[in-house]
């Protein structure tokens, strides 16, 4: 039996370990905020600044100069917002069947999804690009929000938290019908797995939110690139990118995300916590 | 494949399907539930990914007449020493960071079920690198690791130590783009693996108190078995995505001289697969060996996520 | 806050459909290529001059609505993808100078610009310049926008304390040999400890290959980079290695310009659009630095063309935007804009290149990047020059930057030469 004193001595030891962490995750966006207030030639210099700098407002001001921040960012919620509700919808969907119903087919179904999973879809982005440009979509943001809108990523693990997170007594076994089934699943899965969609939701935010990749080569009309391809024309050619102006572009950009991401955290940390999964 | 995680459903339509098609008007909502992904897969994914395997028996610069080429592209991939280096590259990155990460989210998850104090605010903070975008961030880990102004060396000339090349030596420049992965997803699976704990009923560690296990013990024989799902899961996740990186290398190395952006840095250390891709498709302009390559890394990245469900299902039988 | 699962739904189905409905709607609206009306022009930031293009604007205003569009991220790859997708294609587009050997196999994306009577602007020109935007086939490819003369860069007094020539013309005249330069970085390394006269031994090697007609593919596509001319500046690079006068860090990083702002990289060899890098990146040392001819002879780095491509539907329009957009007067314009130097020759005569810099101690740089853009040689750049030379270049950064032995470093770039030529069809 460990004394409440010994008790109280591991606590304190706990907290300093989680808040030597806590330091650690936090330090870089810190040294951001520093290279934001700092310009180009400030950040290159030795010793290294620790403390921020007094440019803060110029670096804001070329960056609203060079780029539409504003209409960008507007693109941007667009697309990650239609991606997000269309994930959510179509993973759980198809994460309840696959964790709770048995039916035909599934294990082979349940492994393709998993094969899919590893395709590097990626790497197929110039058939990619000509299958849109024949379809029309090149230009538009339809070409970003409808291939995204279901993944195996999401499936799988919303799969994984739904066969411990929803209780089989709580499905009714007897009648299965088209009906009933959507029933079951708004009525008796969604609510139970709320804090699993808030997780799925603020991941698939803002993985959609920082892409990058296929947004650059598929958004060619300049009125709706997304922020991120429009932070992406802030580097120069030949050396002349203004590093405090980036650093300051991508740290406004995180506020959104982090407004999201607080939202729905509220729903991770309260219902996760109190152990919703079992 | 997916056997390993399979306890089979309670709720289940126990009669096996005698004929497809009674199956079919009997399972129809499950089978329309479903549908969607696959819909759209064989939509924006197989017909791109088809005709990149189509692609793989051309040579094609993107805007000539493709010629057909058979398996040479194949053949000179086999022989290709720039494509295996980066294979070992992406490995060991992928190793770098994935080992120490998934370390630390277990101990940090440990740290956090047992803190009740101030959780909340633990979990929202370590959560946070993961928000952040990749090109942000590999421009402020590019500053930390400088060999002139970075923070790192700053440290070490501190302490005394001699200062590293960090960005200039093969080692370091495999070092820096794993910590920056580890530090990006420690606190992401941290809570993935909390999530895990909490699903271990509290009666199995009153049990274990009451046997006077101490914590170690009670981590390797309670902790740890009842977390192998969410292992598996945190294990093929990053697998999947760590073969896939590229963005990291990318930023981190990029100079804006004339020098190609997917080139890895000196000695190309930091070229993984992905980057070796792009850099055969878009500098080369060489289409038709990029999607050779492309099916190689897919053949890698199959290859390495078996050998993962193999581990940590064989554990689980033990 | 508890979100009602039905208002979620409602809230997400709505604007869902509405973007969706937006994003079809406003894909609709934008034809494939130009309309009659609307003339779009890819180019990349920095590429053409602000001032010039605001211009072009408003002078055909009438006729056309000049859309200019600045593409972010790697310019090429986007280009490339978006011909090959054959939807939204721009009407002109930038070609940049080192991609320009790519682009030209597949001349026929693009209009011949001799067609549309590009021949009475050739002798305006550089012709070096000029030569590069044609095919082989004699299709022209590109119209001149700038070029990147190299010179030598110093800062002044380091110079001067180091016992070395310091004034712009001596500098020249008595650093006007490799052998001379090298002897000349050792002298700075011995007094000036830390210093190193150039970043990296790429630079000696690439700037020797520039300088000749040669590159490492010729014409009849066989491969040429195990002769001579690349045997010398890969010893001259080795030279430079052993004689410890090159730092152990990479160009163009950021690593780099903290150095050159410290003061441990005095010197540089670079194009004339480097002088826009030093400015932006090391504003702090302005005043110090000078320009100076590189030794033996000038090479190029750079410089870009305009192109206009077959998806356009007014190819004479877009001719003469292009044609007046690139003449002397609006590339003395571009040079002041964006550090663009002219390649026309008329334009160093105009005030904006006469003007002294104070950031180079009011030097007048077009002394020395004038004759030299007049002096370089006309080259053959084949499209696998980047394919077989990026091995080379490989290797010698690896003698540089790790220390890798040369030999074993030339018969690895070799053999991987070997491989890169079967595969692509280069007689090795």
């Amino acid at each position: 039996m460990a004394s409440i004193k010994g008790t109280r001595g591991r606590g304190i030891a706990l907290h300093a370990v989680l808040v030597a962490g806590l330091l650690l995750s936090a330090f870089p966006f810190y040294w951001a905020v520093i290279m934001s207030t700092h310009t180009s030639s400030e950040i290159f210099s030795y010793p290294p600044k620790l403390l921020p700098g007094s440019h803060f407002a110029e670096n804001v001001r070329s960056l609203f100069d060079n780029i539409d921040f504003f209409g960008s960012m507007l693109n941007s919620l667009l697309v990650a917002g239609s991606v997000t509700f269309l994930v959510l919808l179509f993973d759980s969907l198809a994460a309840f069947v696959f964790a709770k119903f048995r039916f035909p087919g599934r294990r082979l179904l349940f492994g393709l999804l998993m094969l899919i999973f590893m395709v590097p879809t990626q790497l197929a982005i110039i058939p990619q690009f000509v299958m849109m440009a024949k379809i029309g979509w090149i230009g538009s943001m339809t070409a970003l929000i409808v291939p995204a809108a279901a993944n195996a990523f999401g499936i799988f693990w919303m799969r994984q938290y739904m066969r411990s997170a929803i209780h089989d007594e709580l499905l009714d076994a007897s009648r299965i019908d088209g009906a009933h089934f959507l029933r079951q699943y708004w009525h008796v899965a969604l609510p139970v797995v709320r804090p699993g969609l808030a997780f799925l939701g603020i991941f698939t935010f803002m993985g959609q939110w920082n892409d990058y990749a296929w947004p650059l080569i598929s958004l060619t009309n300049p009125d709706n690139v997304t922020l991120q391809v429009a932070l992406s024309q802030l580097n120069g050619t030949h050396g002349t990118t203004d590093y405090g102006m980036v650093m300051t572009g991508a740290l406004l950009a995180l506020v959104p995300l982090l407004i999201v991401f607080a939202i729905g955290a509220k729903q991770i940390i309260g219902d996760l916590g109190k152990g919703a999964i079992r | 494949m997916a056997t390993a995680l399979d306890k089979p459903p309670v709720v289940a339509q126990r009669t096996p399907a005698a004929r497809p098609r009674s199956a079919l008007r009997k399972y129809w909502h499950l089978y329309a539930a479903i549908s969607p992904f696959y819909l759209l897969f064989l939509a924006f994914g197989l017909v791109p990914v088809g005709f990149s395997l189509y692609l793989s028996f051309h040579r094609w610069d993107g805007l000539g007449t493709m010629e057909w080429a058979g398996l040479s592209q194949y053949q000179y991939l086999l022989g290709d020493s720039d494509f295996w280096s980066s294979i070992g590259n992406t490995i060991l990155i992928w190793a770098l960071a994935t080992f120490p990460m998934i370390f630390l989210a277990m101990v940090t998850a440990v740290m956090l079920n047992s803190a009740v104090r101030f959780k909340n605010v633990y979990r929202f903070a370590y959560f946070l690198p993961n928000v952040t975008s990749v090109v942000a961030i590999a421009i402020v880990f590019g500053s930390v690791f400088s060999t002139n102004f970075g923070l790192v060396n700053a440290l070490l000339q501190a302490v005394g130590l001699d200062q590293v090349a960090w960005l200039n030596t093969p080692w370091g420049i495999k070092i820096a783009i794993a910590t920056l992965m580890t530090w990006q997803w420690t606190g992401y699976n941290a809570i993935i693996f909390l999530a895990g704990l909490q699903t271990v009923p509290s009666e199995l560690y009153e049990a274990a108190r009451v046997d006077g296990a101490n914590p170690v013990q009670t981590f390797f024989r309670i902790t740890l078995p009842m977390l192998r799902p969410t292992l598996l899961f945190v294990l093929v996740v990053s697998t999947v995505t760590g073969l896939q990186s590229f963005t990291e290398a990318q930023v981190l190395l990029q100079n804006t001289s004339n020098d190609s952006t997917f080139s890895g840095g000196p000695g190309h250390a930091g070229r993984t697969m992905v980057l070796y891709f792009f850099q055969q498709t878009f500098d080369n302009n060489d289409f038709g060996y990029g999607a050779a390559v492309a099916w190689g890394i897919f053949l890698v990245v199959v290859i390495f996520s078996i050998i993962n469900w193999r581990l940590v299902q064989r554990r689980g039988e033990d | 806050m508890r979100l009602s699962r039905r208002g979620l739904l409602r809230a997400g189905l709505a604007g869902t459909a509405a973007t969706a409905l937006g994003g079809l709607a406003s894909g609709c609206a934008v034809p494939t290529g130009s309309t009659g009306r609307n003339m779009v022009l890819w180019y990349w930031d920095g590429g053409l001059g602000d001032t010039v293009l605001k211009k072009a604007r408003a002078r055909y205003d009438s006729t056309v609505d000049l859309q200019a569009i600045k593409i972010g991220g790697y310019y090429r790859s986007k280009l490339i993808t978006t011909m090959t997708g054959r939807a939204h294609i721009p009407d002109i587009a930038g070609l940049k100078g080192e991609d320009m050997a790519s682009y030209l196999p597949d001349a026929d994306q693009f209009v011949d610009l001799r067609t549309l009577g590009a021949g009475k602007y050739q002798d305006q020109y550089l012709p070096w310049k000029w030569e590069q935007g044609i095919a082989d086939d004699g299709t022209m490819v590109g119209f001149p926008i700038d070029c990147g003369p190299v010179a030598h860069y110093y800062q002044y007094q380091v110079f001067r304390r180091a016992g070395l020539p310091y004034e712009p013309a001596d500098v020249s005249a008595e650093l006007n040999t490799w052998e001379k330069f090298f002897a000349a970085g050792e002298q700075l390394k011995k007094r000036i400890p830390g210093t190193s006269l150039l970043t990296d031994v790429n630079s000696v090697f690439e700037n020797i290959v520039q300088q000749g007609a040669k590159r490492y593919v010729d014409k009849d596509r066989h491969f040429i980079g195990d002769q001579e001319h690349v045997r010398h500046a890969w010893d001259l690079a080795v030279q430079a290695k052993r004689r410890g006068i090159v730092s152990d860090l990479v160009t163009g990083t950021p690593d780099q310009i903290s150095a050159v702002d410290s003061g441990k990289l005095p010197s540089q060899l670079g194009a004339s659009w480097a002088s826009y890098d030093i400015k932006n990146g090391n504003p702090r040392t302005k005043g110090r630095w000078r320009i100076a001819d590189m030794p033996v002879r000038p090479a190029n780095n750079g410089g870009s063309f305009l192109s206009i491509t077959k998806a356009c539907r007014e190819p004479e329009q877009a001719f003469e935007i292009v044609a007046w957009m690139l003449n002397a007067a609006n590339q003395a314009s571009g040079y002041v804009d964006a550090g663009l130097f002219p390649s026309t020759p008329a334009s160093y005569e105009l005030k904006q290149l006469r003007a002294p810099d104070p950031f180079f101690g009011g030097q007048v740089t077009t002394d020395v990047f004038g004759p030299a853009a007049q002096k370089i040689a006309i080259a053959y750049n084949s499209p696998y020059d980047v394919a077989l030379g990026q091995p080379i270049k490989d290797e010698i950064k690896n003698v540089g930057v790790l220390g890798k032995d040369p030999d074993q470093a030339w018969s690895d770039a070799m053999s991987k030469c070997r491989r890169i030529a079967k595969h692509l069809g280069v007689d090795y």
